[in-house]
């Protein structure tokens, strides 16, 4: 009942206005260790998002069980050890793009921007401030943007006996292709 | 005496072995090809989210990282980065939906939107939507 309520007041919401609201559903999140001992990726392709641009608000959820490792046995630790998705399945980011006036949503082209927010991992939320940069295309707009994040401000605990395998900085890249929500 | 204490280095030895090779078999491990495994559950795709929707937590229970085979309508099919393929389907809810992600390379035109397909994922959770991903066509 309550995951009714919550997705009307969305879809209310989303189609009061006009063509100001973009979202996907199939955005890209992943991030990348490089060792002297190896290299670990991990790639999750159902990032979902949306994107108003008459605010600059923008807001993603994932679900740590979506990101995919070559490694079997390493997603599970990843899921298990130190994410514990079990008790916090997803990562979110709330925020916005700080200098959206820099961007004309009107006419194609690509624009640098910045955006804040506070950025929720493992039920730890700190502010973050990351460069990212806005495409606007017919019919869309992608947004782009490659981070580090310290996994130990999260209060993720790699151990010891693993913990020269995995780099001190993880390398974020964010990718994702927004098309407008309709109204129907 | 000695021949005892060779005997013994070589069972331990052996047994050495025994734990490398096994710790290198789960290391290297990939993921499950679906098609030459059972699913747990059998599900159409309108039922899967109405059971997410009438109680999530235990369906989160129940469901997460199993291997659910979902049938349903192709509502859409979309392609992201690294060109890795989205199909979503049809669920009595307009709201939620179920989203299967393929590995890369797997081939579109199998895909048609309106057209009925069954499709085995790991379930990862609920988002906006019911998630699967590591998915086959069955």
């Amino acid at each position: 009942m309550k995951r009714i309520v919550i997705f009307f007041t969305i879809f209310f919401f989303f189609f009061n206005v006009n063509a100001q609201k973009y979202m996907t559903k199939n955005g890209y999140i992943g991030f990348y260790s490089h060792t002297p001992v190896e290299d670990i990726k991990a790639d999750n392709n159902q990032v979902a998002s949306v994107l108003d641009i008459s605010t600059g608000e923008l807001v993603f959820q994932v679900l740590i069980k979506s990101f995919h490792f070559e490694k079997a046995l390493l997603e599970e630790h990843f899921n298990e050890n130190y994410m514990e998705s079990e008790k916090f399945p997803k990562s979110t980011f709330k925020g916005k793009i700080i200098n959206l006036s820099l961007v004309d949503f009107t006419k194609n082209g690509k624009y640098d921007v910045d955006v804040e927010g506070d950025l929720n991992i493992h039920n730890v939320t700190k502010k973050v401030n990351v460069k990212g940069s806005i495409e606007i295309i017919s019919g869309g707009i992608n947004a782009f943007s490659k981070f580090n994040i310290v996994p130990e401000d999260y209060n993720i605990n790699i151990p010891g006996i693993v913990r020269d395998n995995i780099a001190k900085n993880l390398e974020v890249t964010v990718t994702m292709k927004y098309s407008p929500v309709e109204s129907k | 005496m000695k021949k005892h204490i060779m005997i013994a280095l070589f069972v331990v030895f052996f047994m050495a072995l025994a734990g490398i090779l096994a710790a290198l078999y789960l290391f290297n491990l990939q993921h499950k090809d679906l098609l030459k495994v059972k699913p747990d559950f059998v599900f159409t795709a309108t039922d899967l989210q109405k059971a997410f929707d009438e109680d999530e937590a235990a369906a989160t229970a129940k469901f997460v990282n199993k291997i659910i085979e979902v049938t349903g309508i192709i509502e859409s099919v979309k392609t992201g980065e690294g060109n890795i393929l989205s199909v979503t389907l049809k669920t009595g809810s307009v709201f939620s939906s179920v989203i299967c992600t393929f590995p890369p390379g797997t081939d579109s035109s199998v895909f048609v939107v309106g057209k009925q397909v069954v499709i085995r994922g790991e379930c990862s959770g609920l988002l906006m939507d019911i998630l699967l991903n590591n998915c086959v066509v069955v």
